[in-house]
Formats: C-alpha cells, sequence, structure tokens
C-alpha cells in the first residue's frame, strides 16, 4: 500500500498542497486534473526526485519520505518517454537491470520478456529517434516494468498521441496492469482514462486534491463545482454497446440509448447537461433518443437551473431560468428527455 | 536558414554592394594571413621551423596548454553543471563572476595572478613551500588556466542546459546514484559539446600571450611558448623565427577551428 499523508512541496510556480492519498497494492489508481494543477511534481515527489517540504510518503509500511529514488522500487514513465537517445531500445530497457549488476544473460532474457509483452520485441536493435511516438511509450513502460516496480508511475502516457494509438495504447495498459499486477498511479487529463482503466481516481487542482473515489462516485456526485465543471459529463452511465449497420443501441438497463459508434461490448456513455433537451410533451424531431419521465429536481445557479428528471436513469439538464418558467416545469410533475445520437460520448470501460 | 541562392545570377545594387565588401574582406583576410606564410623563402621557413628554439617552444607550448586544458575540463564540468541545473543563492552573480575573464584584458589578469602568486601571504607560502610559480613554466599553466576556464564553463554550460534533466531523473529511478545518472547519462549526452568545448580552450591557451607574458615572464628557452617566441624574435629583429612560429599558430587556430565547428556546427550541441 502507497500511503501519502500531508505532502507539500514548493517548486517554481507550481506548488503541492497538503496532499493525502492511499492507493492499495495492485491498484490502478488516476490522478485527473488540468495542465498545471502540480500532476507531474507529485509524481516526481513520489519517485523521489524532489524531497517534499512537508509530509510522509510510506510504502509497505516503509517510510520513503528521505529514500534514495533508487532505493526506493518505485518507476516513472514521462509523458515525453525521456528514452536515453545514445542507447539503444535494447540497452534502455535493460539499463535498469545493469545498475543492479544482473549477469549479461539474464538481463538479455529479462529484457525479450518485457519487451514482447509490450509487442516492442523487434525493435530492440533500433535507436530510439526511429521510433513513432507509440512505440517510445511502449519502450519507456519497458524499460520501468523490467525491473518488477512496487509502484509504476505514469506521467500522462497517453497524452502524446494520436486519437487511435492512444486507444489502442489504453488497452494494453489495462492488459498490462492485469498481467502484472502492478500498482499503478497515473495522471491524466483525459476523462475517457478513467472508466477505461481507473479502479480509483483522485482529482487535482491547484496543488491539491479535492476529491477521491471510484470513477462512478467522482462523475456522479462531483464533489465541487470544479470538479463537475472539469469532467463536463454528469450523465454518465454504464452498459453494453451493440452495433448494427453503423448504429449503435446501447442497454443502460433501465432505458436503451441509440448513438453512432464503432465501439461494441461493456461501455459507458456520457452526455453534457447542456445537450439534454426538455420538454412538457413529446415532439417529433430528428433526434433519435426521447425518454419520458419526472422532474425530480431544479435547483437554481446563477443565470442557469440545473433540472433532474428521472427516466429509470436521473439525466440532468441545464436550462435558463426562463426555460423553465416557459416551460412550467414543477418537481413531481412529468417531463420528456431529448438528445441527438451525437450528444451520446461512447468510451470503452 | 532562408539563404537567397539567386543572389548571383541576378544581383540588384543592394545584393551587389554587401557582396562585393563581404569578398573584398575575404580576399584582405586571405592575403593578409597568406603573405605572412610565403614572406620568407621557403627553405629559410623550413630551417626556422626546426631550429631548437622553436622545436623548444612548441614543446613547451604544447605540454603546458595540454595541462591547463585538463585542468580547465576537470575544473569547468562541475561548474558548468552546478551553473546550469543547481538553484544556489548567488547563481547569476556567479555567472558574471565566471564571464569577467572573457571581457578583462589578459595583461591585467595576468597582473592580478602576479600579485597574487607573488607578494601576497598565499604567494609566499607556496613558494615557502617548493611551488614557484612566477617566472616559471608553471605560471604558464597558472596563467592559461584562469583566462580559459570561463571559456570552457560557458560552452560546457551550454552542453549541460540542451540536456533535459528529465533523462536524469529516469536512470535516478532506474537504480542510479546521482553519480551514476551523471557518467552514464549526462556525460555521454554533453560529449560533442563537452569536446567543442575541449578543443576550443586548447586552442586558446596555446595562443595566450598577455596573461603569460605577466605571469611567466618573456625567458629564451625557459618561459617561451609560441607566442613569446613570436614576441621575442619580433623584438630582436629575427623575424624568420617570427613566421615560423605565427605560421604554427595559424595552422593550430585552423584545425582547433575546423574541430570545433565540426562538433557544435548544424545540430548544435546535442
Amino acid at each position: 500500500m502507497l500511503r501519502i499523508a500531508g505532502l507539500a512541496k514548493r517548486l517554481g510556480d507550481f506548488t503541492l498542497d497538503c496532499v493525502d492519498l492511499t492507493v492499495a497494492d495492485g491498484e490502478y489508481f488516476i490522478v485527473l486534473g488540468p495542465t498545471g494543477a502540480g500532476k507531474t511534481i507529485l509524481l516526481e515527489t513520489l519517485a523521489g526526485i524532489y524531497s517534499p517540504d512537508a509530509g510522509t510518503i510510506a510504502l509497505e509500511g516503509r517510510d520513503i519520505t528521505r529514500t534514495d529514488p533508487k532505493d526506493r522500487g518505485i518507476g516513472m514513465v514521462y509523458q515525453d518517454y525521456m528514452l536515453f537517445p545514445h542507447l539503444t531500445v535494447g540497452e534502455n530497457i535493460g539499463f535498469g537491470l545493469l545498475q543492479r549488476k544482473a549477469e549479461a544473460a539474464r538481463i538479455g532474457e529479462s529484457v525479450r520478456e518485457t519487451a514482447a509483452l509490450l509487442g516492442i520485441g523487434h525493435l530492440l536493435e533500433r535507436t530510439t529517434g526511429t521510433l513513432s511516438g507509440g512505440e517510445q511509450q511502449r519502450a519507456a513502460i519497458a524499460r520501468a516494468l523490467v525491473l518488477r516496480p512496487r509502484v509504476l508511475l505514469l506521467d500522462e502516457p497517453l497524452s502524446a498521441l494520436d486519437t487511435v494509438t492512444r486507444e489502442r495504447l489504453r488497452r494494453e495498459l489495462k492488459a498490462i496492469h492485469r498481467a502484472t499486477g502492478t500498482t499503478v498511479v497515473h495522471i491524466t487529463h483525459h476523462f475517457e482514462d478513467i472508466f477505461a482503466l481507473a479502479d480509483r481516481v483522485a482529482v487535482m487542482q491547484d496543488g491539491r486534491i479535492v476529491q477521491t473515489g471510484t470513477p462512478d462516485e467522482v462523475f456522479r456526485k462531483p464533489a465541487t463545482e470544479f470538479v463537475a465543471a472539469f469532467t463536463g459529463m454528469e450523465n454518465v452511465y454504464c452498459g453494453v454497446s451493440r452495433v448494427q449497420n453503423g448504429e449503435a443501441t446501447i442497454d443502460l438497463g433501465e432505458i436503451v440509448v441509440r448513438t453512432v459508434t464503432a465501439i461494441e461490448g461493456d461501455v459507458c456513455v456520457g452526455i453534457r447537461p447542456e445537450e439534454v433537451i426538455l420538454s412538457r410533451r413529446p415532439f417529433e424531431s430528428s433526434a433519435a433518443n426521447t425518454f419520458p419521465g419526472t422532474v425530480a429536481e431544479i435547483r437554481q445557479n446563477g443565470m442557469f437551473s440545473r433540472v433532474v428528471v428521472d427516466t429509470g436513469l436521473p439525466f440532468v439538464a441545464v436550462l435558463t431560468r426562463q426555460s423553465v418558467a416557459r416551460l412550467g416545469l414543477v418537481e413531481g410533475e412529468p417531463a420528456n428527455v431529448t438528445f441527438k445520437a451525437s450528444a451520446v460520448h461512447v468510451f470503452r470501460r | 536558414m532562408f539563404r537567397n541562392r539567386a543572389a548571383l545570377p541576378r544581383p540588384t545594387p543592394f545584393k551587389a554592394l554587401f557582396l562585393a565588401v563581404t569578398f573584398c574582406l575575404i580576399a584582405y583576410t586571405l592575403v593578409v594571413i597568406g603573405g605572412l606564410v610565403v614572406y620568407p623563402p621557403l627553405p629559410a621557413l623550413i630551417e626556422s621551423l626546426f631550429s631548437p628554439e622553436i622545436v623548444f617552444a612548441v614543446e613547451l607550448s604544447l605540454v603546458t596548454s595540454a595541462v591547463s586544458t585538463a585542468f580547465c575540463v576537470v575544473a569547468a564540468v562541475p561548474v558548468a553543471y552546478s551553473l546550469a541545473r543547481l538553484s544556489f543563492p548567488g547563481r547569476n552573480l556567479a555567472n558574471t563572476l565566471f564571464n569577467i575573464p572573457l571581457a578583462l584584458p589578459p595583461l591585467v589578469a595576468g597582473v592580478a595572478l602576479l600579485i597574487f602568486y607573488g607578494p601576497s601571504t598565499f604567494g609566499k607560502m607556496l613558494s615557502a613551500s617548493g611551488l614557484d610559480v612566477i617566472y616559471t613554466p608553471l605560471g604558464i599553466v597558472v596563467a592559461q588556466f584562469f583566462v580559459n576556464l570561463p571559456y570552457m564553463v560557458r560552452v560546457a554550460r551550454s552542453a549541460f542546459e540542451t540536456i533535459n534533466p528529465r533523462y536524469e531523473h529516469v536512470a535516478r529511478t532506474l537504480g542510479c546514484t546521482e553519480w551514476g545518472a551523471f557518467r552514464q547519462i549526462t556525460l555521454p549526452l554533453a560529449k560533442s559539446g563537452l569536446i567543442a568545448g575541449l578543443v576550443i580552450t586548447w586552442s586558446k591557451s596555446i595562443g595566450e600571450f598577455g596573461a603569460v607574458l605577466m605571469l611567466a615572464g618573456a625567458t629564451r628557452m625557459k618561459t617561451e611558448t609560441l607566442p613569446i617566441a613570436l614576441f621575442l624574435n619580433m623584438s630582436t629583429g629575427d623575424l624568420d623565427l617570427a613566421v615560423a612560429a605565427s605560421v604554427i599558430l595559424i595552422v593550430i587556430s585552423v584545425i582547433s577551428l575546423a574541430v570545433f565547428e565540426r562538433y557544435t556546427g548544424g545540430r548544435g550541441v546535442f
């Protein structure tokens, strides 16, 4: 178990402010936050690159706050890979074992094994400059994994990649995590990573942890305005997607949503509250999804009102106060929820 | 590079004028330097090149410059790394301080060294323990080191500054000590820059005159480096020997400049 208590660090413009986190063994833990929230400093402090101004870090019951990075058993993968340019891919992956003075034969064997796990076994002789972004990221992950770290720190591992590679590597990360059982702390500003990968999530803002919980909790019950605004996807539900003729029907249990996606199987869908249309009666339109329900809650929020309509699943819509008045929406009265197929964001679970 | 390759075929008055000035100065430089080389008749030049005095000057120059350059590199690497990577109080001041000898006339540096190693308490302690710096070959090394260290520091600092510190961070998480990360990652990545710095430092210490003259004096066949030989033979009117020393200095400059360009040119210092 990785236990972080009261961790504080000030470094230039970035600060960590009294961070408390507990990550269980084998857990895939994601720290979500916008750029500049202090996420990378958190990882670097965990890795031992910086020593904290205050607070403690304990790994498996041992205080490692002042332990040298090389003795922590914590691996780190940077967003920009940081493969050593003067070494081949194989030498990069074997670098850590070489530091431990392992035998050459054992190093070669471990390197090949780990490279195979990441699908880069054929690249070992190459220099790092000739690799694609995805290949470099795999090599960087392999370099950290070959030492079998107790904790693997991933700094925005998917951000620098194109959409297709990102989706593929995301699946691979999940498979690697399953295969190795390594505890992973992954930082990102993409909420898609959370549903695909995370067991638990912490949301970070201005150097502070503002919420921790399962992905479901964080999205369903954002603890602060910031979390709600940052995640932006309040209507998040999970179900099973079936694709036929390019059109997908997603069974969410209570209701079935129609959309256009190629993703099949276990998925989550997200619909932004601004994209949910409310009406008193059903109306004919191009929108593919209409569900009858009851107004469960109306909450004033500045110029806008947050209206929750229970259709079997609670849908949150954001309306102007004028619209609420014009439609005559009242708590307990019936209302219809409508949204377009294109408003449904689908991501793999 | 936005080079205008079509400048020659269609010269406008503007381009013609600028190119004319450029070519005139190229010709001027070549004639002045070439004139020096071809001034003495060739047999006389060759004879002078192998005269005992010039041979001594070459040997003394090579030995002192090699030693002082080695010291420069050994001292500059930690200094340059500190200035590039570590934050410490007075870092900006240190940066300026190391640049002072660059702007200072070497003669002034030489006088300062002369006072430090001569009448000062430290100087007296040194000579009491048998280490005489003033008017000795050791003084040549000391003078070259002092004047040229800033060049090595500058080039090495820019070499270290271009290397992302995260390479070292990763190496540390992979089991390196700070020393190990520096030796296995940072030094190899800075290699080109350090070689370039070494060459330029060496070339400058071979040519160092003012500070050497002040601290080590100009004693024939004792502290007579190539520039000192040039100076001594000019002042006694022995032009052939002076030209011989010059020719060797020109050759050394051209070669070291080429090596420096090769290691820093185009792709920068890594």
